[in-house]
């Protein structure tokens, strides 16, 4: 198998032109045509070269001049999950090479220890590594599927007849049954936590950052265990506390994280046992605790806690219903969230574990961008994740930009009121509301009619087509990861923005094919009524437009006065009638009109004519 | 026709009976089920049940396409369909909501509550 494994494209990211040098040589001594290698040099070009390439492989040395580290081998991964990667480090990090599997590399080498036998089988090794990976993923996802179908007819019939809805049962058919269902449950949980895991560690889970109160939060997760609690002769106890606690998190994986430690608490605690939880506010960050009275981690556990399936003693965990996997979502979560989980030992017997996570105080000090030049060009990011809008100021800052974060749609709207940005950029999904109706609502303030807006979005291809043609007039959609080189070039250069992009044609009709045609050749809004066109004028620019005679008739001594763009020049009008009708002869008309009266296809040469006139005389008064 | 009208499609038998159960606990519902995703379509137009409770995964014509194709039917357009369905991640859930369903239960469910459960979207309005 590992034979058949054919590597066409390296990337190699390396800032050492003589190791660079090193490793071209040894690949090319392999006499392989087929295999190309492209080098780049800092964290930035990789990311951009990523987005528009496909790669079979991607060789990172991570001392970057714009990533390091850890960090370097995190923003490749993001960057590209599906691509097997080999970390190349020095010969005294060997601790950083663990971690770099740890983060999802396949393999990594030592510099100076690299020959091309060991460099050829490395390649080799990682990719049939990261295959099969992602075999194994999806092997869990699919079992998992599988296995829910038999699990709702065995805890769907048990519960009906646990519910006694075939009847009244004698009792020891009650009590075996009860065991069945009990057991049939305890399935269902260990399948959704498989599942859970199992799309945490392929990324494939969204997580909808709000402002979230830990207390309410809190005491609504103790309510839904009660029940629970009570199973094992448990109090659960939460303590006062009287200052505000209010995190940056997404609630419905913060209760699970609650529910977790506090079923792994109660299981662990003996009957009459009191658990108790602690809600404490620090600097930065807000912590969590849940302390149990139970017999404590064994040392020699301590390093598993986390573990997937890690239990301290297997059996007795067995028995009390637990899937082992519970601490080990717990932690995954938590570091999604940005925060921190641990545990100690409690004074007096049993465990303490906590979580902390950012203060919402915190998080909402980061949103202004304090570090930047005075003059530098404000931006405004409407990003609801953190590493990701600080990985984008700090890209931005080095072609001179400041970056202020709007954390959701709301937010985003306040800020953009307050002040005036120079550019917005805004990620299409956000735990508010779409980023689309965001747009909207800034092209109806008066001081965003024209602000350059470009859509950044994790999805590929929803909702794009949609916004192109709007009357929203945005700049460019940027898929992530985000190809920094471009937005650049779109943030900073207005004029070489202005002659590049498609004419924008407002198409009061309508006729669908007249709209299609006219889509080859500009965006194009299509409205059904002047209302509408107006409306349309009011949001957004347009280079020309075309009205339909029977439209135009009526309306349009209403109508052409309005068709101005913003800076008052009059747009352009084609006034076409699609029944060949006669059109009006108003000399008032006429300066600003071309008319055509018979065909699609003579609409649009007539439609591309003025365009390109309006093209010519624009760039000769620049000259 | 009086009663509430609940139809039921999945490819699973097992499921279907005991979701038939389930059903049964509400007095007023009257429940019919189908196997695939066409006699859902044919039984929809003949029967025009209250409700439609819709399995997801299922070969052929899978839970969206019925619902796109009940859509295309003036006879069944208006019809709600809430999905049953073993993948209930957040994101799937509100792609389901976007394709016109008025709401989304998960598979295992709890058969002594899952009546009231479809009951809540005959009278809730559409979430958009």
């Amino acid at each position: 198998m590992t034979g058949s494994t054919r590597i066409k494209a390296i990337l190699l990211i390396e800032d050492n032109p003589g190791d660079a040098r090193l490793i071209r040589e040894m690949l090319d001594e392999q006499g392989s045509h087929t295999t190309k290698l492209t080098l780049v040099d800092c964290m930035r070009a990789a990311e951009g070269h990523l987005v528009a390439h496909p790669v079979d492989i991607i060789l990172l040395d991570p001392g970057l001049p714009d990533a390091q580290g850890l960090s370097a081998i995190r923003r490749v991964h993001a960057a590209a999950p599906r691509v097997p990667l080999v970390v190349v480090t020095g010969y005294d990090d060997e601790l950083l090479a663990e971690q770099a599997l740890q983060e999802g590399a396949q393999d990594y080498l030592v510099k100076g220890q690299i020959e091309r036998r060991s460099l050829l089988r490395a390649l080799r090794y990682a990719t049939e590594r990261k295959r099969l990976e992602q075999l194994k993923d999806e092997f869990v996802s699919t079992v998992s599927h599988e296995l829910r179908t038999p699990l709702t007819s065995i805890t769907g019939s048990l519960g009906l007849l646990m519910g006694n809805a075939a009847g009244n049962l004698p009792p020891p058919m009650a009590r075996l049954l009860a065991i069945a269902h009990t057991n049939s449950q305890r399935l269902v949980r260990l399948v959704n936590d498989i599942l859970d895991i199992e799309k945490m560690e392929a990324g494939r889970v969204v997580f909808n950052f709000s402002r979230v109160e830990v207390r309410p939060l809190v005491a609504q997760a103790i309510e839904a265990m009660r029940g629970f609690a009570e199973g094992y002769g448990v109090r659960v106890r939460l303590e006062d506390a009287r200052t505000a606690t209010d995190v940056r998190a997404d609630p419905d994986r913060l209760l699970q994280v609650v529910t977790n430690l506090l079923s792994n608490a109660i299981k662990f605690s003996s009957a009459n046992d009191e658990v108790l939880v602690a809600i404490e506010k620090g600097t930065d960050m807000v912590r969590l605790t849940v302390r149990d009275h139970g017999s404590g981690i064994p040392v020699d556990f301590k390093p598993l806690v986390f573990e997937k399936f890690a239990q301290a003693d297997a059996g007795a965990a067995r028995q009390k219903g637990g899937t082992g996997l519970g601490l080990s979502i717990v932690k995954q979560i938590v570091d999604r969230l940005g925060g921190e989980a641990g545990f100690a030992d409690a004074p007096g017997g049993g465990t303490i574990f906590h979580v902390q996570l950012p203060c919402w105080d915190h998080v909402a000090s980061l949103a202004i961008d304090r570090d930047a030049k005075p003059d530098a060009a404000r931006l405004l990011l409407c990003e609801d994740d953190l590493d990701t809008a600080l990985t984008l100021r700090e890209q931005l800052r080095q072609v001179g930009f400041a970056t202020d974060f709007g954390y959701s749609a709301g937010d985003a709207f306040t800020r953009a009121t307050a002040t005036k940005y120079h550019g917005i950029l805004v990620d299409i999904h956000l735990p508010d509301g779409d980023g689309v109706s965001l747009i909207v609502r800034l092209r109806e303030l008066p001081q965003y009619r024209e602000t350059p807006i470009v859509v950044v979005s994790g999805d590929t291809s929803r909702g794009r087509d949609d916004l192109r043609s709007s009357k929203l007039n945005v700049l460019d959609w940027l898929n992530k990861p985000v190809d920094f080189d471009r937005l650049a070039r779109l943030l900073a250069k207005p004029a070489a923005r202005e002659a590049n992009r498609r004419p924008r044609i407002l198409h009061v009709d309508e006729n669908d094919a007249v709209a299609r045609a006219l889509s080859a050749i500009g965006d194009v809004v299509t409205v059904n009524s002047i209302a509408e066109a107006r409306h349309a004028l009011k949001t957004s620019d347009f280079d020309l437009a075309v009205l339909d005679v029977a439209h135009a008739k009526g309306a349009s001594p209403d109508l052409l006065p309005e068709l101005r763009d913003s800076k008052g020049n009059a747009v352009p009008v084609v006034v076409f009638s699609a029944d060949g009708a006669t059109l009006a002869d108003d000399p008032q008309e006429q300066a600003a009109l071309a008319r055509s009266h018979t065909s699609i296809d003579s609409l649009v040469a007539t439609v591309s004519d003025r365009l390109a006139s309006r093209k010519t005389s624009a760039s000769s008064e620049v000259i | 026709m009086t009663g509430i009208r609940i139809l039921v499609v999945d490819d699973e038998p097992d499921i279907r009976e005991v979701v038939d159960v389930s059903l049964g606990l509400d007095r007023e519902f009257t429940i019919r089920a189908c196997a695939s995703g066409a006699d859902a379509l044919v039984m929809a137009a003949e029967w025009s049940p209250t409700l439609i409770l819709l399995d997801v995964m299922m070969p052929l014509m899978d839970g969206p396409a019925t619902l796109a194709n009940l859509r295309k039917n003036p006879r069944t357009a208006q019809i709600p369909v809430v999905f049953l369905t073993a993948r209930t991640q957040t994101d799937e859930i509100e792609q389901y909501i976007s394709l016109g369903a008025q709401g989304v239960l998960s598979k295992p469910f709890n058969p002594m509550t899952l009546a009231a459960s479809v009951r809540s979207y005959l009278t809730s309005p559409k979430v958009h």
